[in-house]
C-alpha cells in the first residue's frame, strides 16, 4: 500500500503533503495515467469535428440550468414522484446521510455502491458501517481503495496510485486469494467475489451523473457494468444527487455525453449510460420494486449568484486534472479533499470552509490548460484568482510577501529604476549562476530555488533590445 | 428538509427556452459500415448484415462456441423461434422473472450468478460511437444484458442511426414510460488496475451485435 493514501489528510498543509507525493511511487502513477487520459481526450477531441460546437452547447446548458435551478429541481421532483420515485431533500452531509440511513435501516442489512463523489463528500459509507450496515463498494477501483482502507486519488480512476503488485497483495490478503499481479487474473477474482453480492444485495446506493428534469429520470454513466448491476439487481435503489446535476431535457443531456466521455477518457461514450426512470413497472420482469432519489445541496447553492456559481455547472469529467501541473506532480491526495485538481481547488474551499481549503488557490500555475480543457467552459483561472483575492482581503497572505509584491509593484511600474536595479541584480547574482541560471540563493531566496531555478537577469533587457529594434 | 425550504435559496424564476439539442452535420457515410467498425473498435463483434432466417445459425454457433449452455433472454430478441430452436441444441432458457417478495428475489437471482449467455434485441443502433440502445418493458429483462459473460442482441438495420444526439432528436422523450433505457457502447471494460485495459469486469466480456435486414 502506498504510504501517503492512508495519510488523514486534514492533518497536513498542503505544502507539507505535496513534499511528501513528490518522487513517490504514487506521483509516477498518476503521471502515466493523466499522461494517458489526456492524450486520449486529445484524439477523441481531434477525430469529432464538432467538438467546439458541442461543448459550447453544453456548457450553454449547464450555466442555464444553475441559473435556473429552483426551477429545475422542482420540476424534477414534480416528474420524478410522477413515475413512482421518491425525493428525498438533504441540506447538509448529516441530513443526507441521516435520509439514507433510514431509508436502508428498514430495508435491509447488506448495501452495494457504485462510484459517487457525492457519497464520499458526505462520508456516507463510514456513517451507514457506524449503525451496523456492511457497504460494499463495487466499482473496481473503488473496491481495491475500500478493501485497502484508503481513500480515492482521482475523480475517474480512484486507484490510480497503486500498482499491480500492491493491488496482488492486497487481495491475498484481504479475499485469501492466491497471489497474484496479473491484472486479468486480479478481475477474474473481484469478478466472481462481487457478483455474488449484487444479486443478493439489499439495497444499491448509486450516484448520479445527472437528472432529467423533463422526465425524472437519473443518469449513471459507467463502464465496468455495475452501476447498472447495482440499480437492477437490489430491491430498492437509492440515488444521491448533488442538486446542481440537472439536465433540462433528455435531449440536452445527450449533448452533454457527447462531451463528457470523451473529455473524461477519450472515449465516444462510456460502455453503459444507464437511464433510470421510475421503479420496475407491473409487467416488467426484474428492476427494483423502489426508487428513492436523495437531493443533496451541502453548500452548493451558496455558490449561486456569485463569481463562483460556474463552478455548479461542471460535469465531474476529470479533464482538469489531467492537464494541471499541479495536479499531475501530487495527485489528489495531495489536496486533502474528495474534489482535486483545479475544480477542487475552486469548489473544496466554498463548500467544506476557507480555514481548511483556502491554500488550495495556491496550488495553480494559473496556465490556463484546464479552461482549455473543461468541456462546459468553466473559466477556472479567472475563480483560482478570485479565490486569492479573497485570500488575501481576508489577511491571509503573510507579510514578506505582501510587502514583497507591493515593492515589486512600485518599483515595475518605474522602468528606469527598474534597469537600474536589474542591472545590479545581474552583477550580484555573478558568483552564483552557472550557464545563465540561479539554481541556489541564499537566505530566504532558497524557499525559491529549492523547487525551481531562476533565469539571470540578462545581459541587455528586453525594453533595450525592441528600442534598439525600431 | 422540504422542497420549500431549499427552494427559498434557489433561483425560482421561469425560464425562456433552455439551449436546446443540437445536431452536428457529421456528413454523410455508411452507417452500417461505420457502425461496424465502430463497435469493433469498442471490442464488440458484429455479425451481417442477414436476412433474418440467417440469424438463428449465428445465435446457435456463438453460444455453442463460447460453450453456453444456459441463457436469460428477451420473451421476442427479434428472431421467430429462436428459443425453441436454442432447447433443441440442449440450451435451455433461464426464467427472468424475479419475484417481488425479497427472499424468494434474492434467491431467485442469486442462481443467475453463472449463467453465461444473454439474448436480447436492439430498439437503436448508434453508428458513430458503435453503441445500442436497450428499452426495458414486458419479456424484456434488464439482467439479460448485465449477468452474462456472451451477450447477442439482435439489431434490425432499420434502426441505425447517426449518433446518440440524432437518436435524440428522433425521440426527445426516449426515457418515457419505460423504467430503464440503457445504451451500451462495447463490452464491459475497466483500466482500474494500472490502466491496463480488461473486459467483462462486472458485465459481458463478449457482446455479439447480428445485424439483420
Amino acid at each position: 500500500m502506498s504510504r501517503i493514501s492512508s495519510l488523514p489528510s486534514e492533518s497536513l498543509d498542503f505544502r507539507s503533503r505535496a513534499r511528501a507525493l513528490l518522487g513517490s511511487e504514487e506521483a509516477a502513477a498518476i503521471r502515466l495515467g493523466t499522461d494517458r487520459f489526456a492524450a486520449l481526450r486529445r484524439q477523441a477531441e481531434g477525430e469529432y469535428p464538432p467538438m467546439e460546437k458541442m461543448r459550447a452547447r453544453a456548457g450553454d446548458i449547464r450555466r442555464h440550468t444553475v441559473a435556473h435551478l429552483g426551477h429545475y429541481v422542482s420540476r424534477f421532483v414534480e416528474n420524478l414522484e410522477a413515475v413512482g420515485g421518491v425525493a428525498h431533500i438533504a441540506s447538509g452531509a448529516e441530513e443526507a446521510c441521516a435520509i439514507i440511513g433510514g431509508l436502508v435501516g428498514a430495508r435491509g442489512s447488506v448495501v452495494v455502491k457504485s462510484k459517487s463523489m457525492l457519497t464520499e463528500e458526505i462520508d456516507l459509507n463510514q456513517r451507514l458501517e457506524a449503525s451496523g450496515h456492511r457497504v460494499v463498494e463495487t466499482d473496481l477501483g473503488e473496491f481495491i481503495v475500500q478493501l485497502a482502507g484508503g481513500s480515492p486519488s482521482h475523480l475517474i480512476a480512484p486507484a490510480i496510485h497503486m500498482n499491480r503488485a500492491q493491488i496482488g497483495r492486497l487481495f491475498a490478503d484481504r479475499l485469501q486469494a492466491p497471489y497474484t499481479d496479473d491484472p486479468i487474473v486480479l478481475n477474474e477474482i473481484a469478478r466472481a467475489y462481487l457478483r455474488e453480492i449484487f444479486l443478493a444485495a439489499d439495497v444499491g446506493i448509486s450516484g448520479a451523473n445527472f437528472g432529467v428534469a423533463a422526465t425524472g429520470s437519473i443518469v449513471t454513466v459507467t463502464n465496468e457494468g455495475n452501476g447498472r448491476f447495482i440499480t437492477t439487481a437490489p430491491r430498492v435503489h437509492i440515488a444521491v444527487l448533488g442538486i446542481e446535476r440537472l439536465v433540462p431535457s433528455f435531449s440536452e443531456m445527450a449533448v452533454l455525453l457527447e462531451v463528457l466521455a470523451r473529455s473524461a477518457t477519450g472515449q465516444r461514450l462510456s460502455v453503459y449510460t444507464n437511464i433510470v426512470t421510475g421503479p420496475r413497472l407491473p409487467g416488467e420482469p426484474d428492476g427494483p420494486e423502489e426508487l428513492h432519489v436523495v437531493l443533496v445541496d451541502n453548500g452548493r447553492s451558496n455558490l449561486l449568484g456569485g463569481v463562483f456559481e460556474e463552478a455548479l455547472s461542471c460535469i465531474r469529467c476529470g479533464a482538469c486534472l489531467n492537464v494541471c501541473p499541479v495536479y499531475r506532480e501530487v495527485g489528489g491526495h495531495g489536496y486533502g479533499s474528495v474534489y482535486s485538481g483545479p475544480i477542487g481547488a475552486v469548489i473544496s474551499p466554498l463548500l467544506f470552509g476557507e480555514d481548511a481549503f483556502g491554500e488550495l488557490a495556491y496550488a495553480s500555475t494559473l496556465c490556463g490548460a484546464c479552461l482549455e480543457a473543461c468541456p462546459v467552459g468553466i473559466d477556472l483561472p479567472r475563480m483560482l484568482i478570485a479565490q486569492r483575492r479573497r485570500e488575501a482581503l481576508a489577511g491571509k497572505i503573510p507579510g514578506p510577501a505582501a510587502s514583497l509584491a507591493r515593492r515589486y509593484s512600485s518599483l515595475a511600474t518605474r522602468p528606469s529604476r527598474f534597469e537600474r536595479l536589474w542591472r545590479l541584480a545581474r552583477l550580484a547574482t555573478w558568483p552564483l549562476a552557472r550557464g545563465g541560471f540561479i539554481s541556489w540563493l541564499p537566505g530566504p531566496g532558497r524557499a525559491w530555488t529549492d523547487h525551481h531555478v531562476l533565469r539571470r537577469p540578462a545581459r541587455r533587457s528586453f525594453r533595450r533590445t525592441q528600442g534598439d529594434r525600431q | 428538509m422540504k422542497l420549500d425550504e431549499l427552494l427559498t435559496v434557489l433561483p425560482v424564476s421561469v425560464p425562456g427556452p433552455s439551449p436546446g439539442l443540437l445536431v452536428p452535420d457529421l456528413g454523410h457515410t455508411d452507417l452500417v459500415g461505420l457502425f461496424a467498425e465502430r463497435l469493433r473498435e469498442v471490442d464488440g463483434t458484429d455479425h451481417g448484415p442477414m436476412p433474418l432466417s440467417a440469424a438463428g445459425d449465428i445465435v446457435l454457433s456463438i453460444f455453442a462456441e463460447a460453450g453456453v449452455d444456459r441463457y436469460l433472454g428477451w420473451d421476442d430478441p427479434g428472431v421467430p423461434g429462436i428459443h425453441d430452436r436454442l432447447a433443441r441444441a440442449g440450451i435451455r432458457r433461464t426464467e427472468a422473472w424475479v419475484p417481488k417478495e425479497p427472499a424468494s428475489r434474492m434467491a431467485h437471482q442469486s442462481a443467475y450468478a453463472t449463467v453465461a449467455g444473454g439474448l436480447t434485441g436492439a430498439d437503436f443502433g448508434l453508428a458513430e460511437s458503435g453503441s445500442i440502445v436497450l428499452r426495458s418493458g414486458a419479456g424484456r429483462a434488464r439482467l439479460a444484458s448485465i449477468v452474462p459473460l456472451v451477450h447477442i442482441a439482435i439489431l434490425p438495420v432499420r434502426r441505425l442511426v447517426r449518433s446518440l444526439v440524432h437518436y435524440a432528436a428522433d425521440h426527445p422523450a426516449a426515457p418515457t414510460g419505460l423504467s430503464n433505457l440503457v445504451v451500451v457502447t462495447g463490452p464491459s471494460r475497466t483500466g482500474d488496475i494500472e490502466q491496463q485495459l480488461n473486459l467483462g469486469v462486472h458485465g459481458p466480456r463478449h457482446l455479439h451485435v447480428v445485424l439483420v435486414n
